[in-house]
């Protein structure tokens, strides 16, 4: 039965997706509705879509997974998620968004003046973002085994196929509706079946919740202290390079609009963080024997079933099953659409609309390769390392470019190679098995304490070495990122 | 639809003009010549700006550095529940908050310097 | 973290940097030729290399910037021991020792300035460690105008400098040539929007006012409105800063555009808009769009008396935007249209289509021109690419 309920639920959101991105657009037929047409997006509906685009499955399901698993020390990883838009916020969002830039390989180039450092930065944003999207697609592929007993492969290449198709059909005409849909579908998937579950622990008159620290499982690292701060310097500083996220700030209208959506952001995103906890704690009350490894990501979704259990409880399972999936689409298709941007940009020979949809498929098969090779990695640890990459190579290149005038091309060559390539190898020998205990395994699993230190400072001394090499337009650029609207 | 009466259309595009592109950064030199707001100008306005972003960014730093190890040193897990799963987000966004209003209110400064009107 | 570790990460943090660094000083150097050929050839190859990398500079024209980029290249093509590039008023760079013989070179080049030919002369200094004792002026000469001077020095008279020295004042002049040329091609661009805004109005003012004033007994609100949206729209249009604008501004002034034009139509024009918000703050350059919605409006109206109907859509096309203009009026025979592309068409016809070809080609390269398709009687659809960002195009 609930196997029917959940094929409908991801039907329909698979469904509204594509409607809402193939009729989202504006349209106006008479001349007095043309100026609402022609509006730019404001920041509650861009802030929705940023929201929308950054929940994955690794918010969705990932945390509830690890808290159960692990005990409430993963809640850094939820508050990781969103410290990262403040830091975003204080140091990137609005000179970011003056730059006119749409993609970090234009900020870099803007900023530098350096088709090489532009080729680089392209090459490491399609790095991460395939990094990121193999989750994604592993999710997709776990959320359906457990739900519907499909074969481990099939919800990655549904996923794959569903984004592909939508922007090869030019369906995505307007993402900002679709990502904004995303959001409130993925609040209402977690919040309506967490106050059901709410009242169902009530009404079974309040067990207490087992609030241990690491009760259950292993303790995940040897350095667990160490690994806390490696997330946090991860998150709290990966989140501003994230390529998909980057895109979204160039539909404010401008630097001002930029920052008020970035706050509006950090309130959307706490309001939905809120969720995942609950689950996580429920999960250790109702599920504590779930199977270890990457199906600790399915507690959110076995949940509703087994604490309230019935019709009910099949419905509700129902809903969070289509959430579950909406968060694999979104982030999924931001992730593609960036990646294929970058791709059609930079990468491939000829520039059009036409390569831009050639791209896509490119974009989004081989990660989905990476997904079905590597297959044991629990979501969120797999995400985390593609905010280590981000954190170690963009983080230093926007903050030293937007703050610093004594950033040099070579400079931000070393950084990149050097922040960037090595927590780029230490996430493949990690994810490789190579090493699996004692600290060099924490080292390479959680680079960025390391690795971020590493990008800055060979930015910052090769800069220093190359004075002569800084770009000519530095004053301008600077002039332009900072300067309020209205004023230029 | 195919009948002798129907329109065709046909494709045109102009013929390749082979010009060179104008140089990519050549207009941002003359954006440097231009900006009648002097570079001085502009720094103190960085400066004001960093200011405020190293603000909250240190209060930030400084939280998430010791709060694990204050809940190592603690070993109370009901204090780490209520402090990540919960307070932590009002406090980013109001963080956020008051951080958009420094910013705003050093660029309407900024704004009333560089046109030389006074404060209201 | 234990000692142990932390001495580990230490060492290996020092030798990542020390490798970053040679890295960067790496990419920071032009590559040398690795070929072995003859010291002639490294010679050979050496002056070109050099002269090459001192072109770029230059083709920004004669300013303090680039003379400072330029010098040191130019000294080193020359061997000499100091360099001086001036204009008209001043020194622009010095380059080499002896920067103290800055202050008097202007006095030593007025000759040289006036006459355009160059001279020599010894130089006195009362600094025993100042090897200076000899130098050359020559003149930078664009179109028969003196722009400025090179000056070198050297530890003695040298015939050979002299006229290497003359060797290299030419070539920058060559390029200092090809950068008013660069210029001059700007402002022809320029001059085009002007002449493009200037079209723009006598027709059309006139037909906007004489509507207006048809309203102004029956519907004087309406009046008032709409002579408000045309004051907006001719600020907009005749605005004289800058070159690019956004896709929202453009668009806002097509609209008020529209408004004028339906004033006189009435029910003749339906227009349809279709935007995806995101592709809004699209920079791009200024009065693109305008000219091909009035293209289409004339050749919409131009057909039969029943209505016309205008399409313009703006959609998201991942690192693009692209909008499209399509009507459904008279259309025009593809070889009239080509030939007006060419810049065939005659003075009258289509100059504002040619006019945007030419300038989207110009600022974002060949491969964005403008992609047509019409027929006779079959409309006219015109769709035109505009990249999401691109180096130097900023709307203002």
């Amino acid at each position: 039965m609930s196997q029917t309920y959940t094929a409908v639920a991801v039907a329909v959101v698979v469904l509204a997706t594509v409607l809402v991105g193939g009729f989202g657009l504006r349209i106006s037929r008479t001349t007095s509705d043309f100026y609402v047409a022609s509006r730019t997006v404001g920041p509650a509906l861009n802030a929705a879509a940023i929201s929308g685009e950054y929940l994955s499955a690794a918010s969705f399901l990932g945390i509830a997974g690890l808290v159960l698993l692990h005990g409430p020390d993963m809640l850094w990883y939820p508050v990781g998620y969103t410290a990262g838009y403040l830091v975003l916020l204080v140091f990137v969002a609005a000179p970011l968004r003056r730059s006119g830039a749409y993609t970090l390989p234009d900020f870099a180039e803007g900023r530098l003046e350096s088709r090489a450092v532009r080729r680089l930065v392209s090459l490491f944003v399609v790095g991460a973002g395939w990094l990121y999207l193999v989750p994604q697609l592993q999710g997709a592929g776990m959320t359906l085994k457990i739900l519907t007993g499909a074969p481990g492969w099939f919800g990655g290449v549904l996923v794959a196929l569903v984004v592909v198709v939508a922007v090869a059909a030019g369906g995505m005409r307007s993402i900002t509706f679709v990502q904004a849909f995303q959001y409130w579908l993925k609040l209402t998937a977690l919040l309506v079946p967490a106050i059901f579950l709410l009242l169902a622990w009530y009404g079974d008159d309040r067990p207490r919740p087992v609030l241990d620290l690491a009760s259950t499982a292993a303790v995940r690292a040897d350095h667990p202290l160490y690994a806390t701060y490696g997330l946090i310097v991860a998150t709290f500083l990966g989140t501003m390079g994230l390529p998909h996220v980057v895109v979204r700030f160039y539909t404010s209208p401008n630097g001002r609009a930029a920052r008020r959506t970035t706050v509006a952001v950090l309130a959307l995103i706490g309001a939905f963080y809120l969720l995942p906890p609950v689950y996580g704690a429920l999960g250790r009350l109702y599920a504590p024997e779930l199977p270890d490894g990457a199906a600790a990501d399915a507690a959110v979704l076995l949940l509703p079933e087994r604490a309230i259990g019935g019709l009910g409880g099949d419905l509700l399972g129902a809903l969070v099953a289509g959430g579950a999936f909406a968060a694999f689409l979104s982030t999924a298709s931001g992730l593609t659409m960036a990646v294929a941007g970058v791709l059609t940009q930079d990468v491939l020979p000829a520039r059009g609309v036409r390569q831009f949809r050639l791209a896509a498929p490119l974009a989004i098969v081989v990660p989905l390769c990476g997904s079905l090779l590597v297959s044991d990695a629990p979501v969120a640890d797999s995400v985390g390392m593609a905010f280590a990459v981000s954190a170690s190579s963009f983080c230093p290149l926007l903050v030293l470019g937007i703050w610093w005038r004594g950033l040099t091309p070579p400079g931000a060559v070393a950084g990149l190679l050097l922040g960037g390539g090595l927590s780029f190898a230490a996430t493949v020998l990690t994810v490789a098995g190579t090493v699996r205990s004692g600290w060099p395994h924490a080292l390479l699993a959680w680079p960025a304490v390391w690795s971020v230190p590493v990008g800055f400072l060979a930015m910052v001394l090769v800069s220093l070495a190359t004075r002569a090499r800084i770009p000519a337009g530095t004053n301008a650029a600077m002039a332009r990122f900072h300067l309020p609207e209205g004023l230029t | 639809m195919t009948g002798p009466s129907a329109p065709r259309r046909e494709v045109v595009t102009g013929e390749p003009r082979r010009v060179r592109p104008l140089p990519r950064y050549r207009a941002q030199a003359e954006i440097q010549e231009q900006t009648a707001l002097g570079g001085a100008y502009v720094r103190s306005l960085m400066r004001s700006q960093l200011r405020a972003a190293l603000t909250v960014f240190a209060v930030l730093a400084l939280t998430a550095g010791t709060l694990p190890l204050a809940f190592a040193a603690l070993r109370d897990a009901t204090a780490v529940w209520a402090v990540l799963g919960c307070a932590a987000y009002p406090l980013l966004t109001l963080g956020g908050w008051w951080y958009v209003r420094r910013a705003e209110r050093n660029e309407r400064d900024f704004a009333r310097l560089v046109k030389g009107r006074p404060a209201p | 973290m234990s000692p142990a570790a932390l001495a580990v990460s230490t060492v290996l943090a020092a030798l990542l940097l020390a490798g970053g660094y040679l890295l960067g000083r790496r990419t920071a150097r032009p590559a040398r030729p690795s070929d072995v050929g003859t010291p002639v050839e490294h010679a050979t190859f050496e002056t070109l290399h050099t002269a090459s990398l001192a072109a770029p500079p230059l083709r920004a024209g004669l300013t303090r910037e680039s003379a400072a980029k330029a010098a040191g290249r130019l000294r080193s093509l020359l061997g000499t021991d100091a360099l001086c590039l001036t204009d008209r008023e001043g020194v622009l760079a010095w380059d080499g020792g002896g920067e103290h013989h800055g202050e008097g070179v202007m006095e030593r080049v007025v000759g040289v300035l006036d006459s355009g030919r160059g001279t020599a002369f010894p130089v006195g200094c009362g600094d025993l460690d100042c090897a200076l004792r000899w130098g050359v002026a020559v003149p930078l000469t664009v179109d028969h105008r003196v722009l400025g001077t090179l000056v070198a020095y050297a530890p003695r008279e040298s015939a050979v400098l002299a006229s290497a020295a003359g060797e290299v004042a030419r070539w920058v002049c060559v390029q200092l040539e090809l950068a008013e040329l660069d210029r001059s091609r700007t402002r022809l661009i320029e001059a085009e929007i002007k002449a493009l805004r200037a079209q723009i109005s006598p027709h059309f003012i006139f037909n906007s006012l004489a509507a207006i004033a048809s309203f102004v007994r029956t519907d004087p609100d309406r009046a008032r409105e709409l002579l408000l949206e045309f004051a907006d729209f001719t600020r907009y249009s005749f605005r004289s800063h800058g070159d690019f604008t956004t896709l929202a501004d453009e668009l806002h002034s097509i609209d008020q555009y529209l408004a004028l034009v339906r004033a006189r139509f009435g029910e003749r024009l339906s227009v349809r808009l279709q935007v995806a918000p995101e592709v809004l703050p699209v920079a791009m350059p200024f009065l693109c769009l305008q000219p091909l919605v009035e293209n289409a409006v004339k050749h919409g109206l131009e057909g039969a008396a029943t209505t016309s109907r205008i399409t313009i859509s703006a959609l998201d096309a991942g690192a693009e935007a692209e909008v499209v203009v399509e009507d459904d009026g008279v259309g025009m025979e593809p070889d009239r249209l080509r030939r007006i592309l060419r810049g065939e068409g005659g003075a009258s016809t289509g100059i504002g289509l040619l006019n945007v070809d030419e300038r989207l080609r110009q600022v974002y390269g060949d491969e964005y021109g403008l992609v047509i398709e019409t027929g006779v009687g079959a409309g006219m659809k015109i769709t035109v690419r505009i990249p999401k960002y691109r180096a130097g195009v900023h709307g203002s």
